[in-house]
């Protein structure tokens, strides 16, 4: 007798928190043994671990930082997943966004920054929309499968911005570092509290907006109609070819927009790094989401903490490679219970149900 | 456009069944299938069929859709194990676990649906799974060219089986089968998806295999074919054997037709009704010389005209794949029309996206329940608004609480059993889900409803209760225009009565007068026999 995995009928009620509570248990446990094995307290490993990422004003400034371009990217994914799409490519759709971003920032240095920090922004917006909208015509027109093309173009992007910062862009200042020069003093985001930057606020509105307009409006059903059932889109009416277009490009339009409050606020100029895996992150977030677009904004906060703490006990001894495994263990954990809820065990009964009865019908 | 009928006997004239093949009991019969019985859970596909099938012929198996013809072949294939019965190959008894234990027995079975790997090329498709040890490509690819030579399969066998038509790809099937030697090849429908060349092309490939010793079973309901590609004709009906081993040049369209559909036993229960149709009104649903073309360039629908009045119910008998479901997509406007116009009250709406069409007043009940008219991992609510969610949208938001009354008032006036109004579809049985869909598109009170297979896989009840409400609502006015394969119901339903064949309207009849007999003749396309009921026959060219 072999156990398998059935799809439930319809999601276990409740089901989501305990298998989030058990996941993370889980990975807890395992990973107190990887500490204990490696001459860690787990205990204290894991009480600083919280301490640095939510116990104190500080940790959170920190974590809400960090929860910006993951909650920006992975809203990118989760809308176009929310209509069945894959957008690998929010990491280069981030890096396309910082260098419009720091484009305007050349072309208007001396604009007031109640000006030029919402120009940079736009830029952003429009520069993610752009590296996307190939993609999208593809995708729309021509059926051309959007992971590829996505992910193809996170490559163009990066090599693009390398380009610049080690050729047109190179900062003479710089010391021969492969950086942009340094952004125009006005161009800062102003602070909110600690760390934070009101990137968060703006992150916070869009993510958490854009969460409750899709669950909520016509539009988002729509995308959900079309994400369900192609077929049954194009029976009531809508638009399949419109709509995977304007949410592709939607899509990269956020994720450049986490490229632009990157440039605005964490950093003083534009790096080669300036991505830092936040796309690919998004990835992780969208999927721990559901694909929802309205249950980013709790798993961006989460993940930032997880990757917040993971970071902080590096300065008391932990390797980075524990560190890292920790983090992806918390992460697999979570994953695996929030896929798990849909699922069940069975056990098959013995003889051969397995002959569709519908198969007969229509002999 | 019937162009077979032309070729009746051009295959058979002269070609005298050849030897038996080498080997194996030479008086026995090829195949023997003797009193098959297979159930399955609610339905007895095979009750005491029987088949047999002499060495070097072409063996038309005809029956209507349900009769037990794919039940029966799968049984010979080793995909079904019978309940009862014997499968007898050149007079030895075999019991098939697996259908790779018939392959190996010289078995072979071209399904309706391909199964080629569309990247791999046409030898790699041909040998795969029984290729031998040593694989030379090129070698390999000269075989696969000889055995297609051999059997006048004109192919290429370096080409990727994706650029092929599907008349090269069901030759790929055929020889796929004659890779594996097989001495008995069924072919399941093999007309359906090919263009009136390639099907004389498959006549005479089927012909040179006969001529070869090998045995065809060639399942189909179109008589035309049957005449001009067979020797002989075994007719099931309703699971059972109703006649073996006919001649095919002592056979007639009409008998076969009468054997597949069988005489009326009992006189159709024809529904009441209180408002005669008004004669005098414009019909409510127009359709003007809708011409249909599909990928292959086939016209899947051909210059068809029909009307539907207010209170009428319009009814289309066919068998599968004559056309109806891309003349129901074509007036829902799922489908382009390639010529002629759709008009709904006088409205036209030929180039109308679906959404308006519906606005118009005109609701589709396609024959797709949960892969095109509801989407079954959504949930009962969501699957309700379809139609309606845009009344429920108020600046941008959909109003939930009005969507979830309106789902409730659906539910309860449609008698929709359903657990959770939050949990997926999926769940829901046929007849809940036909319920629930059949609601919602009649609920914005339509003037037209087209419903396409409503009652098909349903329970009894299910299928009364569907009946009920498709009359209900042509009583209050509604035009209907209903798709079946279901001759009782269209005959108990339908106010008029029109045939399609090979994408045309050939015949339209009365349901008061008509006997079945006639209509199951002018389906299976033996136009012109149909004579006492017909009001009107339109002449195939």
């Amino acid at each position: 007798m072999k156990w398998r995995l059935a799809k439930r009928d319809q999601p276990l009620r409740g089901g989501q928190v305990r298998a989030f509570a058990v996941g993370l248990l889980a990975a807890l446990v395992v990973g107190a043994v990887l500490l204990q094995l490696t001459g860690h307290d787990p205990i204290e490993v894991y009480r600083s671990m919280f301490d640095s990422a939510l116990g104190s004003r500080r940790g959170w400034s920190a974590t809400l930082t960090r929860a910006v371009p993951l909650g920006l990217a992975g809203l990118a994914v989760a809308v176009a997943g929310s209509m069945g799409m894959w957008n690998i490519g929010a990491e280069g759709q981030i890096i396309a966004g910082a260098i419009a971003g720091a484009w305007v920032a050349r072309i208007g240095p001396d604009l007031p920054g109640p000006v030029l920090i919402p120009a940079m922004l736009i830029g952003a917006v429009v520069g993610g929309g752009l590296l996307a909208l190939g993609p999208a015509i593809a995708r729309s027109q021509l059926g051309v499968n959007e992971i590829i093309t996505t992910l193809m173009l996170n490559e163009v992007a990066i090599r693009v911005v390398r380009y610049l910062v080690n050729g047109p862009w190179k900062d003479p200042a710089g010391n021969g570092f492969p950086v942009a020069p340094e952004l125009p003093d006005q161009s800062s985001l102003p602070d909110l509290f600690e760390r934070a930057n009101i990137g968060v606020l703006i992150a916070a509105v869009v993510v958490i907006g854009v969460g409750v307009y899709a669950s909520r409006s016509a539009w988002g059903y729509e995308l959900k109609v079309a994400g369900a059932s192609a077929r049954t889109a194009e029976y009531v009416g809508i638009s399949l070819k419109a709509k995977l277009l304007t949410v592709l490009v939607l899509s990269g339009a956020i994720a450049g927009l986490a490229g632009g409050i990157e440039l605005t606020g964490s950093s003083t100029r534009l790096v080669e790094g300036v991505a830092n895996g936040y796309g690919f992150a998004g990835i992780i977030v969208a999927a721990l989401a559901l694909m929802r677009p309205s249950g980013v904004a709790v798993v961006a906060v989460a993940f930032g903490a997880v990757q917040i703490g993971g970071e902080s006990i590096r300065t008391q001894g932990v390797p980075d490679s524990i560190s890292n495994i920790l983090q992806g263990l918390i992460l697999f954990g979570a994953l695996v219970a929030a896929v798990w809820g849909n699922y069940r065990l069975v056990r098959p009964s013995s003889g051969g149900g397995e002959v569709a009865a519908t198969e007969g019908a229509t002999a | 456009m019937t162009p077979h009928v032309a070729l009746a006997g051009a295959f058979r004239d002269g070609n005298a069944p050849a030897e038996p093949p080498p080997g194996g009991d030479e008086s026995a019969p090829a195949v023997e299938l003797d009193n098959i019985w297979k159930r399955f859970p609610g339905v007895i596909a095979n009750a005491g069929a029987s088949l047999t099938v002499r060495a070097g012929s072409v063996h038309a198996l005809l029956g209507e859709n349900g009769a037990g013809k794919s039940t029966l072949m799968n049984v010979l294939a080793g995909v079904y194990q019978p309940d009862e019965g014997t499968v007898r190959l050149d007079g030895v008894e075999r019991r098939f676990g697996r259908p790779v234990d018939a392959i190996s027995a010289g078995v072979g079975m071209v399904h309706q649906e391909f199964r080629l790997i569309p990247t791999f090329t046409v030898t790699e498709n041909v040998v795969l799974g029984a290729a031998p040890r040593s694989i030379d490509r090129a070698d390999l690819a000269r075989q696969v060219a000889e055995l297609a030579e051999r059997f006048g399969l004109s192919t290429d066998p370096d080409a990727e089986v994706w650029q092929l038509s599907m008349g090269e790809r069901q030759r790929v099937e055929i020889l796929k089968a004659l890779w594996r030697d097989a001495k008995v090849l069924v072919l399941d429908e093999p007309t359906a998806v090919l263009t009136p060349g390639e099907a004389v092309e498959l006549g005479r490939i089927t012909r040179s295999m006969a001529d070869d010793g090998r045995s065809i079973i060639f399942i189909s309901h179109k008589l035309d074919e049957v005449t001009a590609f067979c020797d002989e004709a075994t007719v099931l009906r309703g699971g059972r054997t109703v006649a073996s081993s006919l001649d095919v040049a002592d056979l007639d369209g009409a008998r076969l037709a009468e054997l597949m559909v069988g005489e009326a036993t009992e006189v159709s229960q024809r529904r009441e009704r209180s408002t005669p149709v008004d004669e005098s009104t414009d019909p409510l649903l127009r359709v003007e010389s809708l011409t249909v073309v599909d990928l292959h360039g086939r016209h899947v629908v051909d210059d068809v005209d029909l009307e539907v009045r207010r209170a009428e119910i319009v009814g289309i008998a066919g068998v599968a794949g004559n056309g109806q479901r891309p003349l129901a997509d074509a007036i829902a406007g799922l489908t382009p029309a390639d010529a002629g116009r759709i008009l709904v009250d006088g409205k036209d709406l030929t180039a109308a996206p679906p959404q308006l069409r519906n606005r118009a007043g005109l609701a589709y009940v396609p024959e797709d329940r949960l892969g095109v008219g509801l989407a079954p991992t959504m949930d009962v609510v969501e699957n309700s608004m379809m139609r309606a969610y845009r009344r429920f949208t108020k600046r941008l938001f959909v109003d939930r609480g009005r969507a979830g009354e309106h789902a409730d008032e659906l539910v309860r006036d449609y008698d929709v059993k359903v657990g959770q109004m939050g949990a997926p579809l999926a769940g829901l049985s046929g007849g809940n889900l036909q319920r629930l869909l059949v609601g919602r598109e009649l609920d914005g009170d339509p003037s037209v409803l087209i419903a396409a297979q409503p009652t098909r896989g349903l329970d009894v009840q299910g299928v009364a209760a569907i009946q009920q409400v498709i009359l209900e609502h042509a009583e209050r006015g509604v035009a209907v225009l209903l798709i079946s394969e279901d001759l009782e119901e269209l005959f108990a339903l339908s106010d008029r009565l029109l045939v399609m064949h090979e994408g045309s309207v050939v015949a339209e009849f009365d349901p008061d007068t008509a006997s079945r007999t006639d209509v199951g003749a002018a389906m299976a396309g033996a136009v012109g026999t149909a004579t006492d009921g017909a009001v009107s026959t339109e002449a195939s060219s």
